[in-house]
Parts: structure tokens; sequence; C-alpha cells
């Protein structure tokens, strides 16, 4: 088809270059297809992992506005507004408490459910069973609850309803839904009951309420239909939740991975662009006799052009096509099982679209170049130059062996291919370089966490204790060093419709290790210190007063610092506890822990557990970018591959410039040993400068980088790191072997070979 | 009468760039005319301008100034492009150096300038056929070029050339690049060609090759200083050299 579109003698031609270089052809689908795919995954790993609200909304048909009336509202009436597609519920919900371990009391909501599970808004079962009529005594307990508090299938669920009775319920399965947030964020914990365990735990209807949940068409009318359906029940509904509220609260601070990968991303399309550039470059210059020939029979500029982007292209593209199937079979199988949903339609044709501009660009221009050769069959492609060049006359002084001398003088005589050559390898080393600070800048999270703010590795909560007997237990402990008293508030900052963190830790003589960046650490009453996203949210510099409400009080603070700050997006303002009103200060909500250096935190943990203590352990900023590690991987892998097709491309190059040279040094009476050393040193030394030039530059960007997404994602500058020298040193030792190799197989082969003296 | 000459160039004239910016001069004033059916063999010493002026007349380099007059058309101030659809229907070209595809097949080589003329593949096979059968090459139509030996891969070239049956073929020392017997079978193949009625226009530097020809152009830095017809006398055995006699 393709062939007789474009005219048989250019599908001839194709198809005849084709078969003549199939290797190298499907070497050039399979890095496409490769980059494609990583690119693919990464952005569907990372999707999942920072807002997995998206997955369990589609895997459960999720209702995008649930509206809590006092009464049953009008169903038929909310079914016929338009935009509505289905109607889930009403259903009956009541506030009872769980009596938790250790005498814990625990507000729940219990909300009815049918025994079959619904078509829309299905909680998604993935423990046990669900509610059964024959077992009206099973509940079903949302499943981050249900972690929280240590609740598995068999438990008992004993509830206190309002009316001060006690059921005893038994936990039948665990299930996950995408209508509400994951508990602690979202309070109180959510379980499911038949309609006639709900009745009797809570008799009285006048406690009770119904929840209404509306799955619409179109998400982006939210507002709209929650207005009209507010209008349409005339003050009935007591308050609306949307699917925004719901994906906020379950989204991870997800903006610094968002601009990782939107780096990753860029990363991985100009290697895609170069590796094919190269290719497809390097085969239009052994080509351009042929191409010449060609000429001369009568094939125009154009007929080249567009022959040679047909040919180059449609392989980039069948590269994106089996990217595009492999990165399918890969979220579906492979990561299918661990429930990762596809990647969402936006990104995915952003990458698919993205990528296939790239191809064709990179594609364009050799192929514009090709078309552009001189139909004189007979002109050699550009005369090298034959002075030597300084890099050899040095080498000549210094009287190294002839072969590096000749080796050194062929790497720069034409320079142009040179200077591509380095490009091609300093690139994807730069990149790879940059992929290794990242990983350093992660190792350093982990080794270091106080320098990400997460000095103290757990958190305990009073629970039934007083505070004091608490800081006592506490201390108590062989590991813990010290506990900073805690508060962590809601603030409203004026001009913002939301509130920010606040967190009061320590005090202001002793105030928490806060790792500060720039500026000081507060001292005083009223001095605070504040992240990136903060600063960034208030349009305020260190040194600014602001001024926030903390629950009706009125706070005045001076901004004294910036702290590296992981959480939030760094919008938290960090204080010592005495600089609260006293209502929110006393007593500590809770204590941060330091504990000694080489400490278990997960020891200490369940030591204090153990004596009824409520012990939260920090999760670090590593842990939860812990995907990023797989990326990396992922994108050093196929840069390497992109830096070695480059090289060999640029070895097929200098063998066919070098042809007539290599007769000529024969006959001067080089040994293939010596013929050898000449090629590996030409190509070879082109890629030690480009390895050096790309660790160099990689090394010194890294941690600008790094640091600039820091700034941009909220954490705030001062979190990059270089790689370490034995990271960079080992990168650079392996890529310049690897090069060293790839230039030592077709230099092999040539050494070897008989050469003609005649033709070009 | 006069019939329209194959080719005419009217003071033709290449000059070079040279890499200090000095203007080379390779043809000066050229005024050459081929009749149809003619067989002319352009000699002279290397540098002579003889390589550039049968790229000239095929179109291969743009000319400094002059006509060239292709079938009574002018072809000169065609564009790149437009020489090339010219190439494609009207002139063959055979190189020292045969210039195959090198990734393409002798068939496919045969049958690339049927195909890109517009004839059907079917057209384009059957002509393939009949051409490498004529020139003996028929067990050797799915080898690569690189299988074939030098007088193979000329002959292939030839009958390249011939595919699209162009009023005008154009070879630029076809024979300098092969061994004594491939030569003559090289050069008995042009004669079959000529006699059959085709327009030759033939570089070489070498004096048996041009005895071939009609008629014998001689060229000397860039100009032609010699321009006549051929008369052979047969001597006793024929062998020991054939008297040439120029006539002006």
């Amino acid at each position: 088809m393709a062939s007789r579109m474009i005219g048989s003698a250019e599908g001839r031609w194709i198809r005849a270059d084709l078969r003549a270089r199939r290797g190298q052809a499907l070497l050039t689908v399979l890095t496409v297809a490769g980059i494609v795919t990583a690119l693919i995954a990464a952005a569907t790993l990372l999707e999942d992992g920072t807002n997995p609200w998206r997955g369990l909304f589609e895997r459960g048909r999720g209702a995008h506005i649930w509206l809590h009336t006092k009464t049953v509202p009008d169903v038929s009436a909310l079914k016929s507004l338009d935009g509505v597609t289905d109607v889930a519920g009403p259903y009956h919900s009541a506030p009872a408490t769980l009596a938790a371990d250790r005498g814990r009391k625990v507000p729940i909501s219990l909300q009815e459910a049918p025994a079959a599970l619904p078509a829309v808004a299905r909680p998604l079962l993935s423990e046990g069973r669900w509610l059964d009529v024959r077992h009206p005594e099973g509940v079903v307990v949302e499943r981050s609850f249900a972690r929280a508090i240590g609740l598995r299938p068999g438990s008992p669920f004993t509830v206190t309803g309002l009316n001060g009775a006690t059921h005893t319920l038994t936990v039948a399965g665990l299930a996950e839904t995408g209508d509400q947030g994951f508990y602690p964020e979202w309070a109180p914990g959510l379980a499911w009951t038949l309609r006639q365990t709900l009745t009797a735990v809570e008799p009285a209807p006048g406690r009770t309420e119904t929840v209404t949940g509306l799955r619409l068409a179109d998400p982006g009318l939210t507002d709209l239909i929650v207005q009209r359906a507010v209008f349409t029940l005339h003050g009935q509904v007591q308050r609306v939740t949307t699917w925004r509220e719901v994906r906020a609260a379950m989204e991870l601070d997800n903006r610094l991975l968002g601009l990782l990968l939107g780096l990753f991303g860029v990363a991985g399309l100009v290697a895609a662009a170069l590796a094919l550039a190269n290719v497809t470059g390097g085969r239009v210059l052994t080509q351009l006799r042929d191409i010449a020939t060609l000429k001369s029979l009568g094939f125009t500029r154009g007929q080249i052009t567009r022959m040679l982007l047909v040919e180059h292209g449609a392989l980039g593209l069948a590269g994106i096509a089996l990217g595009v199937v492999a990165a399918w079979l890969i979220t579906a199988y492979a990561l299918g099982e661990s429930g990762v949903t596809p990647l969402s339609p936006g990104p995915h044709a952003a990458i698919t679209v993205g990528t296939a501009l790239v191809v064709l660009v990179a594609v364009w221009l050799p192929a514009w170049r090709g078309g552009r050769t001189p139909p004189l069959p007979a002109v050699p492609a550009a005369p090298p130059r034959g002075r030597l060049s300084r890099l050899a006359r040095l080498a000549l002084l210094v009287r190294l062996p002839p072969a590096l001398v000749l080796g050194a003088r062929d790497a720069f005589t034409r320079r142009t291919p040179a200077l591509l050559t380095i490009c091609g390898v300093a690139i994807p080393m730069m990149m790879i370089t940059i992929g290794l600070g990242c990983w350093a800048t992660l190792d350093d999270f982990i080794r270091h966490p106080e320098g990400v703010g997460q000095a103290a590795a757990l958190a305990v909560r009073p629970a039934d204790l007083t505070a004091e007997e608490t800081r006592e237990r506490v201390m108590a402990d062989p590991d813990v060093v010290a506990a900073y008293p805690g508060a962590e508030l809601d603030a409203l900052v004026p001009g913002q419709t939301r509130t920010v963190r606040t967190r009061a830790l320590g005090t202001s003589a002793d105030p928490y290790p806060f790792p500060v960046a720039e500026g000081r650490m507060f001292r005083d009453r009223g001095e605070a210190v504040a992240g990136q996203g903060l600063l960034d949210l208030l349009g305020a510099r260190v040194g600014d007063r602001v001024r926030i409400t903390i629950g009706g009080t009125p706070l005045i603070v001076r901004i004294v610092g910036r702290v590296i700050e992981p959480e939030q997006d760094g919008e938290v303002l960090s204080l010592g506890i005495d600089s609260l009103a006293a209502k929110d200060a006393v007593p500590p909500r809770f204590y941060g822990l330091v504990l000694r250096p080489g400490a278990e935190p997960g020891e200490a943990r369940a030591r204090l557990q153990a004596q009824g203590l409520e012990v939260a352990q920090a999760v670090n900023p590593a842990d939860r970018l812990a995907v990023i590690r797989v990326i990396i991987v992922a994108l050093v892998v196929v840069l390497a591959l992109i830096g070695l097709a480059n090289l060999l491309t640029a070895g097929a190059l200098g063998l066919r410039d070098h042809v007539l040279d290599l007769a000529v040094l024969k006959a001067m009476g080089l040994t293939p040993r010596q013929v050898m050393a000449t090629l590996v040193t030409g190509t070879g030394l082109l890629a030690v400068v480009g390895v050096l030039l790309g660790g160099c530059v990689g090394a010194l960007w890294s941690r600008a980088l790094i640091d600039l997404e820091g700034r941009h994602s909220g954490v705030g500058a001062g979190i990059g790191r270089a790689p370490t020298p034995g990271m960079l040193a080992a990168a650079i030792g392996i890529a310049i072997g690897a090069a060293l190799l790839v230039a030592l197989i077709p230099a092999r082969r040539a050494a070897r070979a008989r050469i003609p003296v005649t033709a070009r | 009468m006069t019939t329209t000459p194959a080719i005419r160039a009217v003071n033709l004239v290449k000059i070079y760039q040279s890499g200090r910016g000095l203007p080379v001069p390779a043809v000066r004033g050229v005024d050459l005319t081929v009749d149809p059916g003619e067989f002319v063999a352009i000699m002279g010493p290397s540098g002579s301008g003889k390589s550039t002026l049968i790229h000239l007349l095929g179109g291969l380099d743009t000319r400094t100034s002059g006509e060239i007059w292709l079938d009574g058309k002018r072809a000169d101030t065609l564009s790149e492009s437009g020489w090339a659809v010219l190439r494609r229907e009207k002139i063959g070209f055979v190189f020292q150096f045969f210039n195959l595809v090198t990734n393409m097949t002798v068939a496919d080589n045969v049958e690339l300038p049927a195909l890109l003329g517009g004839a059907s593949p079917r057209h384009a096979r059957e002509r393939r056929e009949y051409l490498l059968g004529e020139l003996g090459l028929t067990d050797r139509a799915a080898a690569a070029p690189a299988q074939l030996s030098g007088g193979e891969q000329q002959r292939v070239a030839l009958a390249r050339a011939l595919a699209n049956q162009p009023r005008l073929l154009l070879a630029d020392e076809p024979t300098g690049n092969l061994d004594s017997r491939n030569t003559r079978d090289v050069l008995k193949l042009l004669s079959r060609v000529h006699r059959q009625g085709q327009t030759i226009v033939l570089v070489t530097h070498d004096a048996r090759v041009a005895g071939l020809a009609d008629r014998v152009v001689s060229l000397l830095d860039g100009e032609i200083v010699d321009d006549g017809a051929i008369v052979r006398r047969r001597g006793p055995g024929g062998t020991a050299g054939d008297v040439v006699e120029l006539r002006g």
C-alpha cells in the first residue's frame, strides 16, 4: 500500500534498504519503543502513586457528587438533572463510636449498603467477603481505616450508638472506595452495613442522615450540577462533597514527582531525537553515493527527501506503536495485578504525539540533507583535511605510539562529525549523571532525614494519658534522646480561600532542629520559619511579617528563615509551640521524638506501642519517591543504549571515511593490530571526550537542577546533591570502557578485512 | 532539410571556485552538436574538462553560462527537479565506477529507471528481462552488485542506462576501471546499441575506445581543439593497429 502511495520506484528502494539493514532497522524500532514504553510506564506509575483516587474511582464507578440530606431526597428529580447519568443510593448513614483496642473510642460513620454490590459507587472488596443478609452482624470496613485501627476480616467490631447501646458486630471484609478519602486525612472512618443492622444501631430516624451519590457525564460541570441539585431539593441538603475534595485528600504532595517526571520525559524525548537523528543522519551519510546515483537516474530532490522521511519516519512510528503496545501489556499484566490503572488519556496522548513529532523532526533534518545531495556520484563526501590536528601534534610531541597519533589525527579531521559524535555521547552521559544526582539526593534523604525536616523519626500521641505521663514514658525509653512538644493546626492566610498547615514543634528557647536553608531558626515568640511553597503562596520573603488566623485567633509572626519542607508542597509554617495561643498549645497534641543515632525507629516504635502509646513513624520522602529510582535505572539503561548506538554510527562513518587510508596504512607497514588501534583511537578519543564532558557538566548541573526542581515544587532549594565521587567515577569508567568496546568491534573487523584500494 | 540535433551545447562555460576563492575554469566556451544516432567520443588528457562537460550535458552539474538544447528544447534553464525528470525520460548515464545502488539487487537496479518513469511493475520486469538477456546476465538477476565482477557490474549499469530507451546515452570513462577483456565486451555492447540507432556521447582517454566512435572531439584545457569524423581503412589482418584518418 505504502509503496503504491509514494511511487513504486521509491517503495522498491525503501524495501531494498530495509532488507539490507534489518538489524539496524530493528535496533531503531526497539530504541524508540523502549523510550516510549519507559515514558508511559513511568508516567503510569507516577500517576497511580500520586493520585490513587483516579483508579479507585474508575474501578468502582464512583459518584462525582455526594449530597447529605436529613430526609430521603427526590431521586427521580435528581436523576432527571441534565448531566447526571446515574444515582447511587439514597443510603442511610449514622454516626457511631467504635471501641478500638486498649479501650480507645474512635468515631465512625456507618453507611447502609445493599447486599448485592451496587453498579454505581461500588465499594471495591479487597479482603474477606461482602455483606450478606444471612449474616446481618457482618460489616465491611474501609481499608485505610481498618489498617489504622488494626481490623481484619473476622475481627470483632463493637459499636456504640448515640443512645448508648452497644452492639457487637464482626468485620466481614475490607473494601476500598473512591468516594471518600483515606483515614485519618478523611475522618470519621467508614463502615458499610446492611439496612437492618444500621437501624438496630441507630433506631431513631432523626439521628440518621441520607447520602445520595450523583455520577456525571462531564466532571467539569460538577459545580453547576451541585447548584442545581441544591436548588431542586429546596434546602434539604445539609452538606455536599465532590470528587475534587476526595481527590485532593488522596493526592500526595505530587508537585515534586510531577516535575521530576517532566524532567525525565524531556530527557527521554531529547534522547529519542538524538538517537534517531544520529541513526538516520549516519545512514544518510553512508548512503550519499547511492543517493547521488539515484539522482543521476532521475530522482528529484523532493522524492529523495520523501523517501528517506518515509523510511526512517516509519521505523520511528513503528517503534512508537510497539512501545504503546508494550506499555499497555506491562500496565495490564505486570502492574495490573497490583491494581495500577492505565494512564489517563491526556498524558498518554501527550507522550505518543510528542514522541511522534520528535521522531518526524529528528528524521526530517537528515532526510532534507539527503535530498540536497548533488547528483554527482563520483564526488567523495567532503574530502577530509590532511593536516595534523593540534592534538595529534601534541601526541607526536610526547612520543606516543604512531597508531595513537594517527587515530588522534583521524578523530578531529572532520570537525562537524567529530562535534556531533561528542555531543551524541556527552548528552546521554550528562543525563545519566543528572539521574545519578537524583539518586544521590534520595540517598541523602534516607541517610540524613534531619536534612529534610525529619530529625524526629517518631511522633507520639498521648491517647488516654496526660501529656506529662506521655513525656515521662517516652523519655524513659533508652533510644529516645529528645521529645519536642508539638501541634499541627490549619491556619487561614490572608487572600487565600484555603488553609495551610501550621506546625508548632519545640519551643522558642528549645526549637526543634528544622533544616534551615536560608535566614535563621526562630528564637523568640512570634518568630517562625516557612517552606518555599508557603513563601511562594504568600508572595513573602524571609524577614516579612505575616498574619494568620488559627481557630479564630489571629497570630502575627515574622518569618525569619526558610526551611527544607518536603510536606504539603512546602506550604507549611513552622514555629515554636509557645508562639501559639494557650488553647491551641496546651496540652501538646503530640511529641516529636529524636532517637539516638543508629537506633532502629521500628523497634523503638514497637516498644512505645507496647506501653499503650499511639506512635506514628515518619515516612521519608525518599520512600514516597521510591518509584523515581526505578525510572532512573530504566532511563540510565535507555540513555546508555542511545549513547552506544550513537557511537556505533560514528564508528561506521569513521570507517567509511578511512577505507582508503586503511589500505595506505597497511601498505605503509602497519600491522592489523596497529590499524585496529588507530581506528579505536579515532572513535574512542571522541567518546572519551564526550563522556568526560557529559559527566562534568552533569555533575555541575545536577545539583542546581535538582535545587531548581526543589524550588518549584515548594520543598525549597538546598536538597540537591551531586553524584558522589565514587559513583561518578564508576559511571565514567564504565561508560568509557563500554565506548571503547563498541569502537573495538568494527575496528577489529576492518583491520582484518581485505580492503580494495580502488573505488570508494 | 535539417534534423533536430539530439543535443546541442552553445558556448558552454563552467567555472569552479577553488578553495581560496579563485575561479578555476573547467569548460571554456564549448560548442558541440550531436545528431541523432551519432556516436561521439570526447577525448583529452586528465583535467581537460571532459568529465565536467559530460556532467553538464546530463544536468548533473550546473553550467556557469551558455546554453544546452536537448531534442530541440532548452534544458540549461531547468531546475534541479526539471533536470531529474528530463534525465529519467531521455538520458541514460554510465559511469566509470558503475555506481550501482549497492543495497538493491541487479534486477532492482535495472528496473528502477523504468519504475521511476512511471512504467508498471510488469512492464519494468519485462524490459529488465529483455535487457539482461541481451547482455547475458539473466542468471545474475537476483545477485547483489557486490557479488559481480567489474565487467558484469558495468554491463548491468549499461542495462540500467538503457532501461527507458533514452534518446541519449552519456558514458563517462565506461571502461576506465575494467581489464582489457571486459573493456572489449563493454565496447562490443556499445557498438551494438549504436548500430541499433542509439545516440552515444562517450568520454575516454583511451584511443582504442575512441576508435569505435563516428566522431572524435578532442578537448584541451576546457576547449575543443579538434572535432572530426573517422574513416577506417582496414590493414591486412587488421590487428597491427587500425589506421585512423581524421577529416577536418
